[in-house]
C-alpha cells in the first residue's frame, strides 16, 4: 500500500461516495424528471422524501432548477459535486492530476450552466465526466489500495441510495456483492459483523432497509 | 508563435481543467482563482542564459556560504563586511539555529531569484527568495499544455525542455535525505499555493502531508500511516514559514507546525528544505551586501548586478535618499509580495513627510533603490499585443552541485501603469523559454 494517513483514507472514501452520490442521483433525477413532464408533476416530493431531503422547492419547476444547480442548496447535486471536488483536490498526489481533472471539468460544467431549459442535456456531460473519472481511476491510479478504497466508498454510497430509493432487491444485492469484493481488498479495518449483517439484510426479496442502513453506518466507522 | 497565440483560449481552458489556481484572501474570505496565463513566452537566448546561469550559481553559492557563516563563526561580521545590526535585527535571523549544520551543509536548496531586465538589456537582481520560493509549477504545467495545444510551435523552435523540474527537485530531496521518505508539508487546502504543493508532490512522488500526519519521537520525524505505522521521514520540503514550523521553539500559537521537529533537525535526523533561518539572507537590507558576500566568500567579482541600492542606515546614503527622494523606490524590508513598496514621485507631500520621519526614526527598516526602467514585454490582450512590465523568477537548485532550471516564472503586470507583477495583486504569468541556440 502507498503511504497514506487516516485523513487521506477518509478523503478517498468520501470522494468515492460523493462521486457516486452525484452520478446515481443524476440518473434517478433523469427518471424522475421524465415522469414529471406529463404524468406526475409532484413526483419530486416523493423523491425528496425518499432521500430525506427537505422539500424546500415551490413546485416542479423550482425543483428542476434548484435541485441540480443551486450552490446555496446543501442537498443539491452541484453541492455534492463540490464536496467531491474538495475531497479530490487534496488527493492530487494519490489520484493524479489527470483523474482529478474530470471532477474539475464536471464542476466547471455545472457552474457554467446558466439556462435550464433542457436539464437532462445539461447534465449529460457531468455523467460523462464522472464515468471518465472512474475510467481514470483504473488507468492512472497506480496504487491498488487507493483504487479499492475509492470504489469501496462508491459502493457504500450506491447501496445507501438504492436502499433509500427502494430500488429492487436484485439490484441492491448486486452492489453488495461488489462492495464485499472491494472492501476485502482494501485491508482497511472494517466491522466484519456489520458486513455479514448487511449481506443478510439485503439477501431477502424484501430488503430490511433500516437494518441495512444501520450496517452501512457501522461498516467503516473507524475511518469514515 | 502565432500558432500558439491562436490557441490562447485552448491553453487557458486546459489550465482550468487541471486546476492551475492560486488562492487569495479578500475580506477574510478564501477565493481560488485561475492564474491568468499569457501564451507569448519570454525568450532567453543561449548566450544570455549562459550569463545568467553563471551569475545565479555564483550568487546562490555565496548566499549559502553566508548562511553557513552566520549560523557558525560569523566571520563576515567580525571582518566588518556586514554590520551586525543587519544580522541580529533581521526578523529572518533565528538565534535557535546558531550552531546547527543542516544535512550536507546546504541551507538554500531551492532559491528563487527575482530579476528584471532594463531597457539597455542589463539584467538586475531585484530580490533573493531563500525561504519557500514558489511558482515553478506554473511554467512547468503551462509548457506541458502549450506543447499539446500547439505542437507545431515546438517542432519549429529549439527550446530547452523545462519539464525536468520535478526530477531536479526530487534529486535535491534525495541528496539531503537522511534516510526515510520524502514529504512535502503543506499548511493545507486553503493556502495560496496549494496547487503547487499538491502538484509537486504528485510529480516528485513525495508524500503530501499536513502537520497532524507527522510526529516527532525520540528525535526522529515520522509520518503516521492509516494503520498507525510510523514511516521515517528523511527529507521534508516544508511549504510553511519558519515561525510556524515548530510551536515548541517558535510561535507557540502555530496550529500548522510539528512540535519538536527542531530537535530532530538539530540532531541531523531530518533534512528541512529549505533550512530554517534562511530569512536572514533574503532580507531586503541584506540584499545590499550580496555583491560584497561574493567577493568575500568566493573571491570573485559579482557577475550579476544588484539594482543600485541605498541603505539609509548609512549617513551618506541617507543624505542621498533625502536629496533624490522623488527618483527612488522605497521598500520596507519587513514586507513582501509587492507590499510596502512606494515610488517617491507618486506620494503626496503628507505621505512623503510621514515616510521621511519613519526613515529617520527607523533607518534599518528601509532600503531605497533607483527605479529601473525595465523593458516591457509583449502580452496578448484580446486580439491585440500590448507591452507590460514583467520580472523573472529564476529557480536555482542546490544538491552536490548548484544548477539553474532552464526556465523560470515570468510574471507580468496586467495594469499598463504598474510595475507590480505579483499574482496576489492581479498579475499574470508566462512561460520562459531558454533557446538552444
Amino acid at each position: 500500500m502507498g503511504i497514506m494517513s487516516v485523513s487521506k483514507v477518509n478523503h478517498l472514501l468520501w470522494l468515492g461516495r460523493y462521486c457516486d452520490r452525484v452520478f446515481s442521483t443524476v440518473r434517478r433525477f433523469y427518471h424522475n424528471y421524465d415522469t414529471m413532464l406529463e404524468a406526475d408533476k409532484e413526483a419530486y416530493i416523493k423523491f425528496c422524501n425518499r432521500l430525506a431531503i427537505p422539500n424546500i422547492y415551490k413546485d416542479k419547476d423550482d425543483f428542476v432548477a434548484r435541485y441540480p444547480f443551486d450552490m446555496e442548496d446543501d442537498n443539491s447535486i452541484i453541492s455534492n459535486l463540490g464536496r467531491a471536488y474538495d475531497n479530490a483536490l487534496v488527493m492530487r498526489d494519490e489520484i493524479s492530476s489527470e483523474t482529478l481533472s474530470y471532477i474539475e471539468l464536471a464542476l466547471n460544467t455545472m457552474k457554467q450552466t446558466k439556462e435550464h431549459e433542457a436539464p437532462l442535456i445539461d447534465l449529460q456531460p457531468v455523467l460523462d465526466y464522472i464515468l471518465a473519472f472512474w475510467g481514470c481511476v483504473d488507468d492512472y491510479v497506480n496504487d491498488q489500495d487507493t483504487r479499492n478504497i475509492l470504489k469501496t466508498g462508491k459502493y457504500i454510497e450506491r447501496i445507501d441510495l438504492y436502499l433509500r430509493l427502494g430500488v429492487e432487491s436484485s439490484e441492491i444485492q448486486l452492489v453488495v456483492r461488489k462492495l464485499v469484493r472491494q472492501i476485502l481488498r482494501t485491508r482497511l479495518p472494517y466491522d466484519e459483523d456489520a458486513l455479514d449483517d448487511l449481506i443478510i439484510a439485503t439477501r431477502k426479496e424484501e430488503v430490511d432497509t433500516n437494518k441495512a442502513l444501520e450496517c452501512l453506518d457501522k461498516l467503516l466507522a473507524g475511518v469514515m | 508563435m502565432n500558432e500558439l497565440r491562436k490557441q490562447t483560449d485552448v491553453v487557458n481552458a486546459q489550465l482550468a481543467r487541471y486546476g492551475v489556481k492560486f488562492g487569495i484572501y479578500k475580506n477574510n474570505e478564501f477565493k481560488e482563482q485561475l492564474f491568468p496565463f499569457d501564451p507569448i513566452p519570454r525568450m532567453i537566448g543561449k548566450d544570455e542564459f549562459e550569463y545568467l546561469n553563471r551569475g545565479l550559481i555564483q550568487r546562490v553559492k555565496a548566499l549559502n556560504c553566508f548562511l553557513k557563516d552566520i549560523y557558525s563563526d560569523c566571520a563576515i561580521v567580525k571582518d566588518g563586511v556586514v554590520p551586525e545590526e543587519f544580522i541580529y535585527a533581521s526578523s529572518g535571523y533565528l538565534p535557535e539555529c546558531k550552531g546547527i549544520c543542516p544535512p550536507k551543509g546546504i541551507y538554500s536548496h531551492i532559491s528563487g531569484i527575482d530579476l528584471v531586465q532594463s531597457k539597455d538589456k542589463t539584467w538586475y537582481v531585484l530580490e533573493d527568495n531563500l525561504r519557500v520560493p514558489s511558482g515553478a509549477s506554473y511554467p512547468m504545467i503551462a509548457r506541458e499544455i502549450c506543447r499539446r495545444s500547439s505542437p507545431r510551435t515546438f517542432m519549429e523552435q529549439e527550446i530547452a525542455d523545462n519539464r525536468d523540474y520535478a526530477d531536479l527537485l526530487k534529486a535535491v530531496m534525495d541528496y539531503s535525505n537522511t534516510g526515510g521518505i520524502n514529504v512535502i508539508l503543506t499548511p493545507g487546502r486553503y493556502n495560496a499555493a496549494f496547487f503547487e504543493h499538491s502538484y509537486l508532490a504528485e510529480k516528485t512522488n513525495s508524500v503530501l502531508a499536513v502537520c497532524n500526519n507527522l510526529v516527532v519521537e525520540d528525535d526522529y520525524l515520522y509520518y503516521i500511516d492509516y494503520n498507525n505505522t510510523k514511516q521515517k521521514v528523511g527529507a521534508i520540503y516544508r511549504r510553511i514559514s519558519d515561525e510556524f514550523l515548530d510551536p515548541m521553539t517558535f510561535r507557540e500559537d502555530s496550529l500548522i507546525g510539528i512540535p519538536h521537529i527542531m530537535e530532530a533537525y538539530k540532531k541531523g535526523n531530518v533534512a528541512i528544505i529549505n533550512a530554517l533561518g534562511n530569512g536572514v539572507a533574503d532580507d531586503k537590507g541584506i540584499y545590499y551586501f550580496v555583491p560584497k558576500m561574493i567577493q568575500y566568500y568566493l573571491k570573485e567579482e559579482p557577475i550579476l548586478n544588484n539594482a543600485p541600492t541605498y541603505l539609509p542606515f548609512y549617513e551618506k546614503d541617507m543624505e542621498y535618499v533625502l536629496e533624490h527622494f522623488d527618483d527612488l523606490v522605497l521598500k520596507d524590508v519587513a514586507e513582501a509580495g509587492g507590499y510596502g513598496v512606494v515610488f517617491g514621485n507618486s506620494m503626496t507631500p503628507e505621505e512623503k513627510e510621514k515616510l521621511i520621519t519613519m526613515l529617520k526614526n527607523e533607518p534599518r527598516r528601509f532600503i531605497a533603490q533607483e527605479v529601473i526602467d525595465f523593458i516591457d514585454i509583449e502580452i496578448q490582450e484580446g486580439d491585440e499585443v500590448v507591452p507590460r512590465k514583467a520580472d523573472l523568477r529564476a529557480f536555482v537548485l542546490t544538491k552536490e552541485d548548484t544548477v539553474v532550471w532552464k526556465s523560470g516564472l515570468t510574471r507580468f503586470s496586467r495594469n499598463p501603469d504598474s510595475f507590480i507583477v505579483n499574482s496576489s495583486q492581479g498579475g499574470g504569468f508566462k512561460d520562459t523559454w531558454v533557446l538552444c541556440q
